[in-house]
């Protein structure tokens, strides 16, 4: 194993990282804990519940970086899903921990980049913009929620405070006035 | 800044004297405690590390005496000690051992204790060996790791027993380097038979012969000992105690003028043997 | 990716939540896939670190077991817990040696009550004092410990840290041959009749190490308490039950226990490293 540094890769640092190298997770960490930490504090305002869904997020990367390494997928949206699925579950106390099952069971690649994300990619010059500009904010936070932050309709129930029932009929909602504002 | 202070230190081990009178005064900056094997350097530093009572003399650290039992407890808050053979227990990991230590040395509270291991992790340079069980370190990650044991709690005085014995050239030199940092603004007292050790990087230099002290002052001085008595000579030299061949085929010679020889430059070697000799004659004398 | 990064401005908005809906989307859909401008992202170096120490300390810091949570929930804090485990004698090594000298003992008592009555369990009662004076003699010093050097010229050395160590050990011998004890054939105040006995042995030997070793007072107070029984069991064994555990027997024990406490109260500074013996 090659030692790192700071012009590995994260899928380099990830690799040593399986291998036990202390210094690949604090050059992974020192990398995205200040972006995670941006996006983070935007979906929640307690500053200490963020930080330590960010420290939670590099333990769980710490002991199951292996499972990183099998699915070669991208590190940082990884990373996010699992930051934002801690949180989530750090949200209202330990008996809702079960909504992002064991703590140290990190999330499937599957649920992580969906196909909408790409979609937002355009977001900024396409007609999306304005059309979720004109959604109202109960609408778009369940898009923002799912679609942007991968979590799945429980979770965002979670994150927003609202049943999950509540959720899945303003997702539909959502869906139906995205599609006539698109057209 | 006087750290230590000894006076008339005596130690004897049923008939074998370890140290005799030794009058010694300790400041901040690396000292270098020479001396052959069974010098009395090991004595000097256990009575200094408050591992051993010594029988007679004083010794004051930061103007606590270690005989007293109650400011030998205030000695020991601030020293820290890597003894010869430290023993560290080969299932424990780095981290494990150094968190030990940091209890043993008053680190009650855990956040606090934490932080000290990990500074002292740093600055050994053994972060990233936090997690390994001792028994698979290399002895130079081990001579650190008990250097890291030493350091915790931030002493004032440091004490090493022959800490680069048995380290290689590389090793050797790293482990000059993190001593010479740590001795920037602590005292740091270490023990060596190498004068390579005593040249890279000791202020000051103590020899140590037959349990008492026969030199004192800075590795300059030391090399001056041998002034005027180490000569280059083309051909090996009659009746002179200490001579060998050197790289360029002659004879360096310590003592006598051989016939036709040149003056050489003194090294620290040549004053510690010169030293040595004197000691040696003056033992026989007595 | 497309040409389009997140400029500073727009990223300062971002961060001051002044931007539409729509445009903190794309800042954040964008930073998923551009390693460059997460990379622009502000970070307070100081929170940094700190954010990492706690990472590094979960990842590092030894795991609070059953045994420590069980002794934390009666008062016992984080730092003392590991002092004891570090104590030779808490090892597997050292538990499993007492452990199957007790198992010995009460099982050549069963043995030995299959054919005779009433003395069968004499055994026990000769080396179940014994145990806990074989755990104390691990518990400190230079010949159980590689680390005494060290240990011993911490600010904690001393007489504390022996007697913290000689309680744990006892306690965890006393328990395991009193467990051993209960399994006893025989009259039941067997299993309680070693426990004066055994209590004098270990505080007679700490008191004997403030002249000799915690290993040499172990030998010798242990061997002479062995001779001993050995010779009453030999010379007077119809008496031996009421000679060596009989009332006035344990009374004595008590007295004497009593007073190898107080020698060892006077003489406790003795346990030090520096003091010469
Ligand atoms: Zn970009």
């Amino acid at each position: 194993m090659p030692p790192v540094s700071e012009q590995s890769s994260d899928a380099d640092l990830l690799r040593a990282i399986a291998d036990g190298q202390t210094a690949a997770l604090r050059l992974l960490h020192h990398r995205h804990a200040g972006w995670l930490r941006a996006r983070l504090r935007r979906r929640c305002a307690d500053v200490d519940v963020v930080d330590a869904a960010i420290q939670d997020t590099f333990v769980a990367v710490w002991g199951d970086a292996r499972r990183y390494e099998e699915r070669h997928a991208d590190a940082a949206a990884w990373l996010w899903t699992i930051a934002v699925r801690r949180m989530v579950s750090a949200l209202r106390g330990p008996a809702h921990r079960w909504l992002s099952g064991d703590s140290g069971d990190l999330p499937d690649i599957a649920t992580t980049p969906s196909a909408e994300e790409l979609v937002l990619l355009g977001v900024e010059h396409g007609a999306l913009g304005p059309a979720l500009d004109r959604l109202s904010p109960e609408l778009r936070h369940l898009i923002e929620a799912t679609a942007l932050d991968g979590l799945t309709v429980r979770e965002a129930a979670k994150l927003l405070g609202i049943p999950e029932g509540t959720a899945k009929t303003r997702l539909m909602r959502a869906r139906i006035r995205l599609r006539e504002l698109l057209t | 800044m006087t750290t230590v202070t000894v006076r008339g230190l005596s130690k004897r081990y049923g008939s074998l004297t370890a140290l005799e009178a030794v009058d010694l005064e300790i400041g901040v900056g690396v000292t270098g405690l020479l001396g052959p094997n069974g010098a009395g350097k090991s004595t000097l530093l256990r009575c200094l590390a408050t591992a051993l009572g010594p029988d007679s003399g004083s010794i004051r650290v930061h103007g606590f005496d270690p005989a007293v039992p109650a400011q030998r407890t205030e000695v020991r808050r601030r020293i820290g000690y890597l003894p010869q053979n430290p023993g560290l227990y080969p299932n424990f990991t780095t981290y494990d051992l150094l968190d030990y230590v940091a209890v043993l040395k008053e680190m009650t509270d855990t956040r606090q204790r934490r932080a000290e291991v990990r500074r002292v992790l740093d600055e050994v340079e053994l972060t990233d060996r936090a997690k390994t069980k001792v028994r698979k370190l290399s002895g130079g990650m081990r001579q650190r790791l008990g250097l890291a044991q030493a350091l915790l709690g931030d002493p004032d005085l440091v004490i090493l027993d022959e800490p680069t014995v048995g380290l290689d050239p590389e090793q050797r030199m790293l482990f000059r380097a993190l001593i010479s940092r740590i001795g920037e603004r602590r005292t740091v007292l270490l023990s060596t038979h190498q004068t390579e050790d005593v040249g890279a990087l000791c202020e000051r230099v103590v020899v140590m012969s037959g349990g008492r002290v026969v030199f004192e002052g800075n590795p300059r001085e030391l090399a001056g000992v041998a002034d005027g008595q180490v000569w280059l000579s083309g051909n090996p030299p009659e009746g002179s105690a200490a001579y060998w061949r050197n790289a360029d085929g002659l004879y360096r010679v310590i003592g006598q003028r051989p016939e036709g020889a040149e003056a050489a430059r003194p090294s620290i070697e040549d004053g510690y043997l010169m030293l040595l000799g004197r000691a040696t004659i003056a033992e026989v004398a007595r | 990716m497309s040409e389009w990064h997140v400029d500073p401005g727009l990223l300062q908005q971002y961060e001051q939540g002044v931007l539409n809906p729509s445009r903190v989307m794309a800042v954040e859909a964008h930073m998923s896939a551009c390693a460059t401008c997460r990379g622009r992202v502000p970070v307070d170096i100081t929170w940094l670190t700190g954010n990492w120490s706690v990472v590094f300390d979960s990842i590092h810091a030894p795991q609070a077991g059953p045994v420590q949570r069980l002794l934390a929930r009666v008062g016992l804090p984080e730092h003392r817990f590991r002092l004891l485990t570090a104590t030779p004698a808490l090892r597997w090594s050292w538990l499993i040696a007492t452990l199957s000298v007790g198992a010995l003992a009460v099982i050549a008592a069963w043995l030995a009550a299959a054919g005779e009555t009433g003395g069968a369990s004499r055994l026990f009662l000769v080396l179940a004092p014994v145990l806990p004076v074989v755990a104390v003699s691990g518990a400190y010093g230079s010949g159980v410990d590689p680390m005494h050097e060290i240990t011993g010229t911490t600010p904690s050395a001393g007489p504390a840290l022996v007697l913290w160590r000689a309680v744990a050990v006892i306690g965890a011998a006393t328990a395991l041959a009193g467990v051993a004890g209960l399994l006893l054939p025989g009259p039941g105040w067997y299993a309680a009749a070693w426990l004066l006995p055994a209590l004098l042995l270990c505080t007679g030997t700490l008191a004997l190490a403030t002249v000799w070793s915690l290993q040499a007072a172990a030998v010798a107070l242990g061997g002479l308490w062995l001779t001993g029984v050995c010779w009453v069991l030999g010379d007077r064994s119809e008496v031996f039950i009421p000679f060596v555990f009989g009332p006035i027997a344990q009374f004595v024990y008590l007295a004497a226990a009593a007073a190898a406490v107080a020698v060892l109260i006077r003489r406790r500074r003795h346990f030090d490293l520096g003091e010469s013996r």
